[in-house]
Parts: C-alpha cells; sequence; structure tokens
C-alpha cells in the first residue's frame, strides 16, 4: 500500500498546497502591488516547475534536453507575446 | 513490434516514444494557445465598459475550491501513473477514476461560477473584460471537458484490455495533459483571480 | 439568411462563369472517373493515402491550382488598375478580390507548396521510412483541404471576404461587413490552421527521432535544418492565430466585445494578435525556400555548402527574433516613440542573419562549377532580386521612414519581392528539382529555363515600377486613382509584367503535360548527381523508401560514398513495418468542413451535429486497434529488382 504512494509525490502535492496557500497572502495581508505581483509570479513559476519536473517527468526520458528546450522556448515566446502586447498596446502607447 | 522492457510500458516501443515525444511538442504548442488568451485578458482587463470589474465579481471561496480540486486531481493521476508502473491496474483504475471525478467537481463549481456571474448581469457580452475572461476560463474548462471524456474512453481501453504498450502509452500521455491543464490553472488563480481581487 | 442573401454573388455574370466552370469541371471528373472505373483506385491510393508522398504531391497539385486562382485575381487588379478612372471592377469587387488573393497566395498557395515539398523530400533526406505520425499526416492535408475548399466556395455562395487578407478590425467586424465573407475567413483559417499546427508536431518529431544511424543534427541536411526550424515556428505560431480568430468569430457571431470599438473593446488588438502570429508566418514561408536554395546551389556549384555552421544559427536566431519584431507592420498605429524604436531595432537586426545566409551562398559558388539547369537559374535570379526586396525591408524597418512608405505601393512591391523571388522562386525550383525523384522523368529543360526567364524578366516589369509609385503616393488596396495623379503609365507597365508572369506560369503547367507525354522515363535515379541521401532511392520512390536504412557517418554522406565506390544502401533486407492506409482522416476533415460551412451561416445545430460526427472519429480512433502492416522480405527483393534497372 505504501509503494502506491510514493515520497516524491506526496511532498510535490503537499509543496504545491503550501505555494497556493502562500499566493492567497496577496489578498489576505496589506502589501504593495509589486509585492504582491512578485509573490504571485515566484509561487506560481515554482508551482509550475514541481509540475514538470516531478509529476510529468519532464527529465526522464532520453529527449530531456529537447524537452527542456521546447517548453523554455515556448515560455520565452509567450512571455514576449504577453509583454510585447501590452507594451504596444498599453504601456507605450500615445 | 519490438518491446524494450528495461522502459516503462509507456515508453517500451519506438512508435511510443514518439507519440510521447509528439505530445511534448503539442504542449509547447498549447502554451502559446493559452499566453494568447492571457495576452487578450491582460489587455483587456480593466477595459470593463459599463460592467463590473474582477473584483466586483470574484469569490473567493469557490476559486479556492476549483483549485483544491484540480491539484488534488493532479496528485491522484501522478499516483495512477506510478501504479501503472508498477503493473497495480485496480489501483491505476482507481486513481484515475477519483481524478475525473474531481476533475467533474471542478466543471461544476466553475460552471456554477458562470451562471452566478450571468445572474449578476455580467455576461460574456458585457464589455471587452468579461469576454476575455470567459473566454480564457471557458478555453480552460472546455480542455478540462474534453479530457474528461478523453480519460473515459482509456479507462474503458485499460479494463478491456488491461495493461499493455498501446493503453499505457495513451494513459501517460493523458496524464501529462491533465498536469498541463493544471499548470494553466494556477496561472489563472494567480493571475486572473487573485490578481484581480488586490485592492 | 434569405436565399437572395446567400446565391448574390451569382448575379455577378464573372462569377456566375466561374460557378458554372467549377460545376462543369466537377462533373466531368466524376464522369472520367465512373467511366474509367477508376474510383476505387482514387479512394484507395490518394483519398486515404497516409504515404508522405503522396500527401506531398496532393499538397502541391492544390498549392498549383491555387496559384491559379490567385493568378486571376493579380491579373484583374492589375487590368484594373493599368490605366486610371477604369470600370473593370468597382470598388466591392475590387476589395474582394485583393483580400482573396493575399489570402490564397500566402495560406493556400505558399503554405502549401512549402509543405508539400517538405513532406516528399523530409522522410527521404533524413533516410526514413516515412514521417513519425502518418495517419496525423493525412489528416493535416485534408483539413488543409477542406478550409481551402471552404474559402474558394465563398465568392459563389456568401461572398467573398473584402476586408483585406489582414481582416483589420472595426472593418471586420459585423457592423462594416455585415455579409458572411469574414466568417468564411474566421473558419476556413482556423481549419487549415489546424491542419498546419499538426504538421509542424509531426515533422520536428520526425527530424528529432528518425534520423538515420550516425545522422547527427549537424550532419543532417540543410534543408532538413531549415525545415526542422520552419515547424519550431509553426507551432509556436499557429495558435496565436487560431485564437485571434476564434475571437474574431466570437465578435462577429456571438456579440462579444473583444475588437468592438464599445464597452472596452479594443480594435487594434486584432492587428496586434495578427501580426503576432502573421510575421513568424513570413519566415515559416521563406526559410524552406532558403533551404532549398541551399541544395540546389551546393548541388550545381559542385561543391559543399559553404558556412554550414553558421547557416544552421543564422536560421536559429531568425527564428527567435521572428517572434520580437511584429509591430513594425503597423508603425503608424499610434504607439509612442519607445515601442516603434525597439521594433524597429529588431527589425532591422533579423536582415543580418540573412544576410550571412547570401554571403554563404555566393561563397558557395565561388571556384565551384556552375550547371545552369532550370533549378540553379531559379537560385541565382534569387540571390540578387531577393536582396532587393531585403534591403527595401530595411528601409521599412525604420519606423520614421516607414510613415512616408506605409501602406503605399512601395511596401506593396517589397513584399512582393521577398516572396517571389524568394518563397515561389524557392517552390519553383524546389518543385524541378525533386520532379524526377517523384516521377522517374524530368521536366523539359527548354521549357523550364523558358518559363524562369519570363518569370524573373515580367516580375521586375510587374513590381519595380510599383517602388517608384509608391514613393509618389500610390496608396495600396485603391481599386482606382484619376488621372491627374500620373500613376497611369507605370501601372501600365505593371499590367504588362505581370501578363509576362502569366505566361510563365502557363510555361510551368504546360510543361507538366509536355514533359509527361515526351520525356523519357528511363532516367536514373540520382539525376542530377547529388549530395543527399534523398538521391540514395530510386526514381520513382517505392512505398517504404529505403530497403535498407543507410547508416551515415558524415554530412553529405552519400556523396562521399559514390566518390569512394561504395554502396550506400548495402545491407541486410528485413521486413518493413508500414502503416495502413485510412479514409477516416478524408470523412472526418469533411464533417469538419460541414461544421465550418453551417458556422459561416451561423446554423448551430447542423454545426454541432457535424462536430459531434468529428468527435465520433477521434473516438474510434482512440478504441481502434490497428498496428499497420509488414512487407515481406520477399516482397522488398522483388520491388528492389523491379526498380534497379533505373539506377
Amino acid at each position: 500500500m505504501k509503494d502506491l504512494f510514493p515520497k516524491q509525490h506526496v511532498m510535490g502535492f503537499g509543496f504545491s498546497l503550501l505555494l497556493t496557500i502562500v499566493a492567497l497572502s496577496v489578498v489576505k495581508f496589506d502589501m504593495s502591488f509589486n509585492m504582491a505581483f512578485g509573490i504571485l509570479l515566484v509561487t506560481a513559476i515554482a508551482q509550475a516547475t514541481v509540475q514538470l519536473v516531478l509529476f510529468m517527468h519532464i527529465g526522464e526520458s532520453e529527449d530531456k534536453k529537447t524537452l527542456y528546450t521546447t517548453i523554455l522556448y515556448a515560455v520565452f515566446v509567450g512571455v514576449v507575446t504577453i509583454l510585447g502586447t501590452l507594451f504596444a498596446m498599453i504601456w507605450g502607447y500615445n | 513490434m519490438k518491446i524494450d522492457s528495461s522502459l516503462p510500458l509507456e515508453y517500451s516501443t519506438e512508435e511510443n516514444r514518439l507519440k510521447i515525444f509528439g505530445f511534448w511538442i503539442f504542449l509547447g504548442a498549447e502554451i502559446m494557445l493559452f499566453a494568447t488568451l492571457f495576452t487578450v485578458y491582460f489587455t483587456l482587463e480593466t477595459r470593463t465598459g459599463s460592467g463590473p470589474t474582477g473584483s466586483e465579481i470574484f469569490e473567493l471561496t469557490p476559486v479556492l475550491w476549483e483549485t483544491f480540486l484540480l491539484l488534488s486531481s493532479s496528485f491522484t493521476i501522478g499516483l495512477g501513473v506510478h501504479a501503472m508502473r508498477l503493473g497495480n491496474k485496480k489501483a491505476m483504475m482507481t486513481f484515475f477514476i477519483i481524478t475525473l471525478i474531481l476533475g467533474l467537481g471542478f466543471l461544476g463549481i466553475e460552471i456554477d461560477e458562470f451562471v452566478t456571474y450571468v445572474h449578476e448581469g455580467a455576461t460574456i457580452q458585457t464589455s471587452a473584460f468579461l469576454s476575455a475572461l470567459m473566454t480564457l476560463l471557458g478555453t480552460h474548462g472546455a480542455h478540462v471537458t474534453f479530457g474528461f471524456f478523453w480519460g473515459v474512453a482509456i479507462l474503458i481501453q485499460v479494463a478491456k484490455r488491461g495493461l499493455n504498450p498501446q493503453t499505457a502509452n495513451k494513459a501517460f500521455i493523458f496524464s501529462l495533459y491533465w498536469h498541463f491543464l493544471d499548470v494553466v490553472w494556477i496561472f489563472i488563480f494567480s493571475f486572473v483571480y487573485l490578481k484581480g481581487l488586490i485592492s | 439568411m434569405s436565399m437572395e442573401e446567400i446565391f448574390h454573388p451569382l448575379k455577378e455574370p464573372m462569377i456566375l462563369g466561374a460557378a458554372i466552370s467549377i460545376i462543369v469541371g466537377a462533373v466531368v471528373i466524376a464522369v472520367g472517373l465512373t467511366y474509367f472505373k477508376k474510383w476505387g483506385y482514387f479512394y484507395k491510393n490518394w483519398l486515404s493515402t497516409v504515404d508522405h508522398k503522396k500527401i506531398g504531391i496532393m499538397y502541391i497539385a492544390t498549392a498549383l491550382l491555387m496559384l491559379f486562382r490567385g493568378g486571376i485575381d493579380a491579373l484583374l487588379m492589375r487590368a484594373q488598375t493599368a490605366v486610371p478612372d477604369n470600370g473593370l471592377l468597382d470598388a466591392q469587387h475590387y476589395n474582394e478580390i485583393f483580400t482573396t488573393h493575399g489570402i490564397v497566395m500566402i495560406l493556400f498557395m505558399a503554405m502549401p507548396f512549402v509543405i508539400g515539398l517538405m513532406n516528399i523530400v523530409i522522410p527521404l533526406q533524413i533516410g526514413a521510412r516515412d514521417v513519425a505520425f502518418p495517419r496525423l499526416n493525412a489528416v493535416s492535408f485534408w483539413l488543409f483541404a477542406a478550409g481551402c475548399g471552404l474559402l474558394n466556395l465563398s465568392f459563389i455562395i456568401g461572398g467573398s471576404p473584402d476586408s483585406g487578407w489582414t481582416a483589420y478590425f472595426p472593418l471586420a467586424g459585423t457592423e462594416f461587413s455585415p455579409t458572411v465573407g469574414n466568417n468564411y475567413y474566421s473558419l476556413a483559417l482556423q481549419l487549415s490552421g489546424i491542419g498546419t499546427l499538426l504538421t509542424g508536431v509531426n515533422f520536428i518529431t520526425t527530424i528529432i527521432k528518425m534520423r538515420a544511424p550516425g545522422m547527427t543534427l549537424m550532419k543532417m541536411p540543410m534543408f532538413s535544418w531549415s525545415i526542422l526550424i520552419t515547424n519550431v515556428i509553426i507551432v509556436f505560431a499557429f495558435p496565436v492565430l487560431t485564437v485571434a480568430l476564434a475571437l474574431m468569430m466570437f465578435d462577429r457571431q456571438f456579440g462579444t466585445q473583444f475588437f468592438a470599438m464599445q464597452n472596452g473593446g479594443m480594435d487594434m488588438l486584432w492587428a496586434n494578435l495578427f501580426w503576432v502570429w502573421g510575421h513568424p508566418e513570413v519566415y515559416i514561408v521563406i526559410l524552406p525556400a532558403f533551404g532549398i536554395f541551399s541544395e540546389i546551389i551546393a548541388t550545381f556549384a559542385r561543391k559543399n555548402l559553404y558556412g554550414y555552421k553558421s547557416m544552421v544559427m543564422s536560421m536559429v536566431v531568425i527564428s527567435l527574433l521572428s517572434f520580437l519584431v511584429w509591430a513594425h507592420h503597423f508603425y503608424t498605429m499610434g504607439h509612442g516613440v519607445m515601442v516603434n524604436s525597439f521594433f524597429s531595432i529588431t527589425t532591422m537586426a533579423i536582415a543580418v542573419p540573412t544576410g550571412v545566409k547570401i554571403f554563404n551562398w555566393l561563397l558557395t559558388m565561388r571556384h565551384g562549377k556552375i550547371q545552369f539547369t532550370t533549378p540553379m537559374l531559379y537560385a541565382l535570379g534569387f540571390i540578387p532580386i531577393f536582396t532587393i526586396g531585403g534591403v527595401t525591408g530595411v528601409m521599412l524597418a525604420m519606423s520614421s521612414a516607414d510613415y512616408q512608405y506605409h501602406n503605399t505601393m512601395f511596401l506593396v512591391a517589397h513584399f512582393h519581392y521577398v516572396l517571389i523571388p524568394g518563397t515561389v522562386f524557392g517552390v519553383l525550383a524546389g518543385y524541378h528539382y525533386w520532379w524526377p525523384k517523384m516521377f522517374g522523368f524530368r521536366l523539359n529543360e527548354k521549357l523550364g529555363k523558358a518559363g524562369f526567364w519570363f518569370i524573373a524578366i515580367s516580375f521586375n516589369v510587374a513590381f519595380f515600377p510599383l517602388f517608384i509609385l509608391g514613393l509618389d503616393g500610390y496608396a495600396r488596396r485603391m481599386y482606382t486613382y484619376s488621372e491627374s495623379t500620373g500613376y497611369g503609365p507605370l501601372s501600365m507597365v505593371s499590367f504588362i509584367g505581370a501578363l509576362g508572369l502569366a505566361v510563365g506560369f502557363a510555361l510551368i503547367v504546360y510543361n507538366i503535360y509536355y514533359s509527361w507525354k515526351h520525356m523519357p522515363r528511363n532516367e536514373k535515379a540520382d539525376v542530377w548527381d547529388g549530395r543527399s541521401l534523398e538521391w540514395a532511392t530510386h526514381s520513382p520512390v517505392p512505398e517504404y523508401n529505403f530497403a535498407v536504412v543507410p547508416t551515415v557517418s558524415r554530412l553529405d554522406e552519400f556523396w562521399f560514398a559514390k566518390k569512394e565506390g561504395r554502396d550506400i544502401t548495402a545491407g541486410k533486407i528485413e521486413k518493413i513495418h508500414m502503416p495502413n492506409n485510412t479514409g477516416a482522416p478524408f470523412w472526418m476533415s469533411g464533417f469538419f468542413f460541414l461544421a465550418a460551412f453551417f458556422a459561416v451561416f451561423s446554423l448551430w445545430t447542423p454545426a454541432i451535429i457535424s462536430m459531434l460526427c468529428v468527435f465520433g472519429f477521434m473516438i474510434h480512433r482512440s478504441f481502434e486497434d490497428d498496428h499497420g502492416r509488414y512487407i515481406s522480405v520477399e516482397e522488398v527483393m522483388a520491388t528492389e529488382k523491379s526498380l534497379r534497372g533505373d539506377k
């Protein structure tokens, strides 16, 4: 029965719950927007990493370099699209 | 078909390895799909017209429940894949069924959330903000719904055909999909709801 | 929607004539297939094929047909603007024509031509027996065909889209475009876009995972590298288009406010999203052409490609930068200086890696022994003419200067100077180059060269005047101009060039017929004395590509094996595993087509029912237990023996 609940998975789940609670702090406590945004960013990226590495086993096959490159490339293009759009449409707009 | 028994079942044939690889590439495309929806959301977030803002309609409690259900379902499907690698078909199916039920629970709360918004006069047509919000949430929800039916199809196949390279491969790929949806939800939870509730 | 509204295009004589010829053509084909009892053959070998070579041929055949359609659009536009105050086309028709010209040429001519060539060549070049996902490959083609068919239906039923191939809001919204034209736009492009995205996944997997033993990435032919990078761009760019088109559909048909002019909508957001996709898209169509030119220049200069590593690096850099330049398509939309400056810098930067490639091609030819075959002529024409397009691109890149050039004929000339000498010359060169590999006979050289000269010279006659007209103030997408503008003479010159282009393309098509009738069939498989693995297969290529998968130890292994007197295909023949043909991709795409068609007219119940049928096919596929078949050793040996006459 115990080997149905591997330690890595249980710890990963616990860590995710913890990160969710930490993220909640931005609503429960008074803080500057930048501080709140920073907490949200860190907790979200940490949770995403837990999912990718611990649960999805991104590093377990011979293709791990390609997979990491793909995900990083996708995140890069995604972030550029989000920030670039906000820059062109709102922040940098006359 | 050559089976490499030193690898887990889902990786054990050449075709299996290609499918897993191909699905990871597809997830890269899905990252861009959701990135675009987030782009639209962040751009239109403050453009509420005569409709309500996020902080006026978001409710933390159902959102926390959605998060807990989806996170837990990610945990249970991880346990399901682990059981599959141990060759334990019964445990694997049990964990997968629990995962799908948790997913249904998530969908139930989300549908209720949408119905509540509509009753409050916040529809997808009300403002650009609401169009963007509901399209982002709705696309994620549609993915979960599609995943539910996909998961059921796989469970039926595992029940009838047992754990073999094909069924294991499908179940593993499905788990990648399900985990990915949880990752997307984490960003929705953080940057749509929590960020929207900061005031 | 009334019958009157749906069929109103047929009131125009030109459109009625086109509709009648399409119906007549379809009836003739159907009758012919029935009379010659070829339905079975057609269904078994083409409609239900999963063979990458056949799929590639179908893509290219469609592309050539669409080249004709887009070309007619072009001729009509040039004819209308050849003289001032011309009455050949009114404004509405002109708008529909330049819209469909753009959509057809980029999405239904250039893309399928490029994807067709990659389908035919890539598995052969990397020493594989097929792509990673043959059935998905068929789905990609049939979804593309469904989208293409849907858009082409629009001009007969319901009316073409008419707000430009870029479909900017608010013009593309329901207030200013109330007919279904832009519904066709959003749905047809969503359909074919899904097909293209699946191609991206398929080819990345194929190239990364299925190369012949010993062929590391840095020992791969340059065309294969260009296709790998192209498909990476496809995978990350096409989802953006799919989302944008879905949001367009929501705004037009479900009353959302994304790009609206009230309730917080932002119409400019459409242009932004479109070009986030649109700029990578132009690199998707040009990189394969660069890859083709690399192969052709090395082969016909009898020299290895100069600067392999820098060629690879430049394409990687281009792929990254291509996602960073998109706002240069709308410098004049009202942004502040910071935005325009940022994008000007990235846009100018992206010209650098292409410049590196041009120098590498020139250095490849230096001290080489040039053979002036038809493919080589296209490559030689490409280098100077494309460069004109490239440098005018750098002119446009400077945002402050662009206020003068934007949306004038200068811009039109620039992008045609990169698209035609780049993409079109590239696919025509590739088509001539790989034709013998596919069909076992060459295309006639005299006709091929005549076609090249007509196209190359006429192209410059047609488009160079547009640079001058643009600087003179001639705006694009204008159906006419008055005589006092003085645009008449150069516009007439441009029209003459367009006629020359038509002759050139007619020669290319005639070459197919002439060569099929007259060219000898016993061409050797390695017809050009090539360098890469595809030339080690027979012509035409057997179903399984390679009887024995070659082992590779360096770049251009086949070339060196020939020089050293080794047979790269020698080895023990074993039974070969092949996928089964299936009609499911065809039928599923048919239902997808129906769903999209009903959605165009907002007939939601039949649309949903059709989509349920699509899901039905997916469910069936999930439960299907098809493990393919084996070709026995005896059958392989027999096929090899009968084909060996070609070697």
